[in-house]
C-alpha cells in the first residue's frame, strides 16, 4: 500500500476551519460546521434512549442514515478537494483501494475516528477497526448494552459507496447506499477498539 | 495613552494524534456537513414519540452553555457587551451563521442572524419551507442568555418568530425569562 497515512494526519490535521464572514465554512461542496463533539453525542443518546424498544431500531437506522449522507457527499467534496490532490492523489497507486485508504486517514485527521481498514475485499467488504472514536464518550464508566457509532457506521459505508458504488451522484438516488455497516464490537462496549464491517446493502 | 482593543475570542485548537481528536479551547470539536446537520433536524421533527425539536434545542443549549460559561469563567469575562460579543463570535467560528445580540435584559431579548448554516444547509439540501427550523439556534440562544445573566440552562424559553428557510431576509429569535 502506498498510503502514508503518518503524513496524511500530520498534513491535513492542521487545516485550520473558521467561518467567513457570514459565519459560514463552505468548503468541499457543503457548508461545514465544526461544533462540540457532545452536541452529537447527546442528541442521539437522549433520543435513543427516550423512544420505545419498538422505534430504538428505526432511531439508531435515521442517526446511521444521517452519517451516512453526510459521509457520501462531504466524502466526495474531500476526494476531489485541492487538499486532497496535494497530499493523497500523489500516492494513489492502486484506485479505488488506496483511495479508500486515503479517505479514512482522512478521518483519523479531521478528528471523526482513529480508524483504518484491517481487510478489503475489492468490490465487496471491508473490516474497519477504530481505536479511538468520540461515539464512545457516552459512556465514562461501565458498558454500554449495545454499540452506539452510528456516525462511523455511516461514514464507513459511504466511502465504499463512493468506492464501489459507481458514479457519485450528487442527488443520492444512485450509488449511495450500495453499502451497510455493521458495528460488531464497540470501546462503548468494553472492546478494545470498535470493528465495522461494511458489505453491499 | 490607554490602549483601547475589542474583545476577541480566543481559540485554542489543538488535534492530538494519538486520540485523532480536535479539540477548542479544550473541548472535543468535530467537523460535520450540512446535510448531517438537516438530517439530524429532520429526525428531531419526525420523533412522533416525543418533542424533537425541543431536545434538539436542550442538547444544543446544554452544549454551548458548557463552551460560553466556561469560557467567560476561565477567561474573568464579567462585562455584559463582552460576553455578548464572544458569543456571536463563537457562532460565527462554529460555522454556525452571522449572529446578532440585537437586545438583551434580565427579562427578554432579541437575536437576529443575517446568515444560518442550518437555514441555508436545509434550503441547499431540500428548498425552502414554511415552518422555522432552526432547533439548534434556539438552543444556543437559550444557552447565551444563561451565560450573559450567570443563570443556568432552562432559564430562557427561546422561539423563532421570522426565518430564512421560510424566506424572509433574516432569522429572529425571541427570548423570554422562564
Amino acid at each position: 500500500m502506498a498510503i502514508d497515512r503518518k503524513r496524511i494526519i500530520e498534513s491535513l490535521s492542521r487545516v485550520k476551519v473558521a467561518g467567513n464572514e457570514e459565519g459560514l465554512i463552505p468548503a468541499f461542496g457543503v457548508f461545514v460546521n465544526q461544533l462540540p463533539a457532545g452536541f452529537w453525542n447527546s442528541f442521539a443518546e437522549r433520543l435513543v434512549w427516550q423512544v420505545n424498544d419498538e422505534l430504538r431500531d428505526a432511531a439508531e437506522a435515521l442517526l446511521v442514515n444521517a452519517a451516512h449522507e453526510c459521509g457520501y457527499h462531504t466524502g466526495y467534496g474531500i476526494i476531489t478537494s485541492d487538499e486532497w490532490r496535494a497530499v493523497v492523489e500523489p500516492m494513489i497507486e492502486q484506485a479505488p483501494e488506496d483511495v479508500l485508504h486515503g479517505a479514512f486517514a482522512v478521518l483519523a485527521a479531521w478528528g471523526w475516528a482513529k480508524a483504518e481498514i484491517v481487510e478489503l475485499a475489492p468490490n465487496e467488504r471491508i473490516l474497519v477497526r477504530a481505536y479511538n472514536y468520540y461515539e464512545a464518550d457516552v459512556v465514562r464508566h461501565g458498558v454500554r448494552r449495545y454499540p452506539c457509532a452510528y456516525m462511523l457506521r455511516g461514514i464507513s459505508a459511504a466511502f465504499m459507496d463512493l468506492a464501489y458504488g459507481g458514479p457519485y451522484d450528487a442527488s443520492g438516488a444512485t450509488g449511495l447506499r450500495a453499502f451497510s455497516c455493521r458495528q460488531v464490537r464497540g470501546i462503548e462496549c468494553g472492546d478494545e477498539y470498535g470493528e465495522f464491517v461494511v458489505t453491499r446493502a | 495613552m490607554p490602549i483601547y482593543t475589542d474583545t476577541e475570542l480566543i481559540i485554542e485548537r489543538r488535534y492530538d494524534p494519538w486520540r485523532a481528536r480536535h479539540t477548542v479551547n479544550g473541548v472535543t470539536h468535530v467537523l460535520h456537513c450540512h446535510h448531517y446537520m438537516s438530517l439530524y433536524t429532520q429526525l428531531a421533527e419526525d420523533c412522533g414519540m416525543l418533542d424533537g425539536p425541543k431536545l434538539l434545542a436542550e442538547v444544543a443549549e446544554d452544549a454551548f452553555y458548557s463552551m460560553l460559561a466556561g469560557y467567560f469563567k476561565e477567561h474573568g469575562i464579567t462585562l455584559l457587551a463582552d460576553k455578548i460579543a464572544l458569543a456571536e463570535q463563537y457562532y460565527a467560528f462554529s460555522g454556525l451563521g452571522q449572529m446578532k445580540i440585537a437586545a438583551a435584559g434580565p427579562d427578554s431579548g432579541v437575536v437576529e442572524l443575517e446568515c444560518s448554516h442550518v437555514d441555508a444547509g436545509w434550503i441547499k439540501k431540500w428548498g425552502q419551507r414554511e415552518k422555522p427550523v432552526n432547533h439548534v439556534t434556539r438552543g444556543y440562544v437559550a444557552a447565551t442568555f444563561a451565560a450573559l445573566f450567570d443563570l443556568q440552562p432552562r432559564a430562557w424559553r427561546v422561539g423563532e418568530r421570522e426565518s430564512i428557510v421560510t424566506g424572509a431576509k433574516r432569522s429572529t429569535f425571541i427570548a423570554i425569562r422562564a
